[in-house]
């Protein structure tokens, strides 16, 4: 089970993003749990993911989250832009399992 | 163009950083969002109170309905600055892992002290006009002030210490008790002070100091368009440009909404134009940021190029609810100098449109009640303005105008793209 953590400022254009990288995920058989949350919920929920990615519009938001990811052990980067745009889930779930590692 | 651009980036991004990362103004922003709910339903119910139906039921009826879901809002809505006083004090402590619930307590207990608890001579009464516009910047100030001390208070030790055995929850409720009792003798020593200055009280002292200079500041257009600007040049650059600048004038434009809503129940004339709703349903709630919805109604009536084509499908979707992350950096938006100009410009041009349309009396001014910001447009713009038609013909009004500004820089973006698949076949 791999457990992705999205955030942006209200978590609702992240949202967009979870439905895609879950489809993608049912395709290729993994077992994944992907959610979008607003920016001020992310480090309580950074508790229970793997690997926490944030909307590159927040992206100011990674210094003052890089300390919690450090202290909880996960793997925290900003989406990239194009991705972001195009809503690829493709692209986003791959960042995020290369990110978790295996 | 690409080192100036990285030079402004490098600018850019530690504001955004210390704008957004501030505890301050992170406490402020969350503590909104703690009063948002009720401040939601008190809009819900005035809205449904205004609804145009008096010629259908009669004014006894109509009467009637406004008296009956009158408390809806006169207990969240008129008192809004009470929500957002715990929320700030629960929200400092919380950053600080405290126990929050006691900076909810001791801010409010701190601004209770602060304020004057006698109208016209009779004493023992709370004014709701403390509670509402006219006491928010003394509530968020106390609110910060209070969370900040019993903060310190904690962490000086001066708590009780119990002897072990004794139930936690037991000691918990003393380990709260020297840092508020010092945390609420120094405000009450405040009160007693302002007691011998010419202002009186210290809610009167924030309201002609601070208050006063800065939502008049903020009620004007000059200040109104700079906003605008700064934002979307965050946006331009891939920031989120309306939660930072929200950040610092939230305060200012939820005053000047709740002036008008005050007014508005008291069927009086509205005293402004610019206030959160005019922000946000007039100039952002139109597809979003830099209105966008305007901009995928025009990619569908010019596009030619299947990468406009499928952004305009991609983007419509999430962009009737105000949510225009695809637009934004899917066109992209982001550091194109192509569309730079119409970025800038469009929303600028809107928001002075609309601010002569409304001061001439065209379309009404906001009446106050807060019109969550993922409602559609045209519906917003009519449940923003008190119910009126006008406030949606301002939304078309504003999105055609949006729809102009763009048209030629999309064309030629368009024609770039097509020629590329053209030749790329």
């Amino acid at each position: 089970m791999k457990r992705i953590l999205l955030a942006c400022s209200a978590g609702m254009s992240t949202s967009l993003l979870v439905s895609k990288m879950e489809e993608e995920a049912r395709e290729r058989g993994i077992e994944t749990k992907i959610w979008a949350v607003a920016q001020d919920k992310a480090t309580e929920e950074m508790k229970e993911a793997d690997v926490l990615l944030l909307g590159p519009q927040m992206r100011f938001m990674k210094k003052k989250l890089d300390g919690p990811a450090q202290e909880q052990g996960i793997p925290l980067d900003v989406i990239d832009p194009v991705s972001y745009g195009r809503i690829n889930g493709k692209a986003v779930l791959d960042k995020a399992l290369e990110l978790i590692g295996d | 163009m690409n080192t100036f651009m990285d030079k402004l980036e490098n600018v850019l991004m530690p504001v955004a950083d210390k704008l957004n990362n501030n505890r301050y103004l992170t406490a402020l922003r969350n503590g909104f969002m703690v009063a948002l709910p009720l401040i939601i339903f008190g809009s819900i119910f005035v809205v449904i109170a205004n609804l145009p139906i008096e010629d259908f039921i009669g004014e006894e009826a109509y009467s009637t309905l406004q008296d009956t879901l009158g408390p809806a809002s006169a207990a969240t809505l008129s008192i809004m600055g009470l929500f957002v006083i715990l929320g700030i004090g629960y929200k400092m402590v919380e950053q600080r892992e405290g126990e929050s619930i006691y900076g909810a307590a001791v801010a409010l207990g701190a601004f209770l002290i602060l304020t004057p608890q006698v109208v016209d001579e009779v004493s023992g009464v709370i004014p709701t006009s403390a509670l509402s516009a006219q006491g928010m910047f003394l509530g968020i100030f106390t609110a910060f002030i209070a969370a900040e001390l019993y903060q310190y208070f904690v962490s000086k030790n001066f708590t009780i210490k119990m002897p072990a055995g004794v139930p936690s929850a037991v000691s918990r409720s003393f380990s709260a008790l020297i840092p508020i009792t010092f945390t609420l003798t120094i405000f009450l020593a405040i009160r007693i002070i302002f007691d011998y200055t010419p202002f009186e009280t210290v809610q009167n002292f924030i309201y002609t100091v601070i208050q006063e200079p800065l939502t008049a500041l903020g009620s004007g257009l000059p200040a109104t368009l700079i906003a605008v600007l700064l934002i979307q040049v965050f946006w331009f650059f891939g920031l989120h440009g309306q939660i930072i600048i929200n950040s610092v004038l939230d305060p200012i434009w939820y005053t000047l909404n709740d002036q008008n809503y005050q007014a508005f129940q008291a069927g009086e004339e509205l005293p402004n134009i610019v206030t959160k709703q005019f922000i946000d349903t007039f100039i952002v709630g139109i597809g979003g940021s830099g209105m966008t919805l305007a901009v995928l109604i025009a990619i569908f009536v010019v596009a030619k190029s299947r990468q406009m084509r499928e952004l305009g499908k991609l983007g419509i979707g999430s962009g009737v609810f105000n949510v225009n992350e695809p637009v934004i950096f899917g066109l992209p938006i982001i550091m194109n100098p192509l569309v730079i100009i119409p970025w800038l410009l469009a929303p600028v041009i809107v928001a002075a449109v609309t601010y002569f349309s409304m001061s001439i009396g065209f379309v009404p001014k906001p009446s106050g009640v807060i019109v969550y910001w993922t409602t559609p447009p045209v519906l917003s713009g009519y449940l923003a303005t008190g119910n009126h038609i006008m406030g949606g013909v301002m939304q078309l009004i504003n999105m055609g105008i949006v729809f102009m500004i763009w048209l030629p820089f999309l064309k030629v973006m368009d024609k770039q793209y097509y020629e590329k698949e053209k030749n790329a076949a």
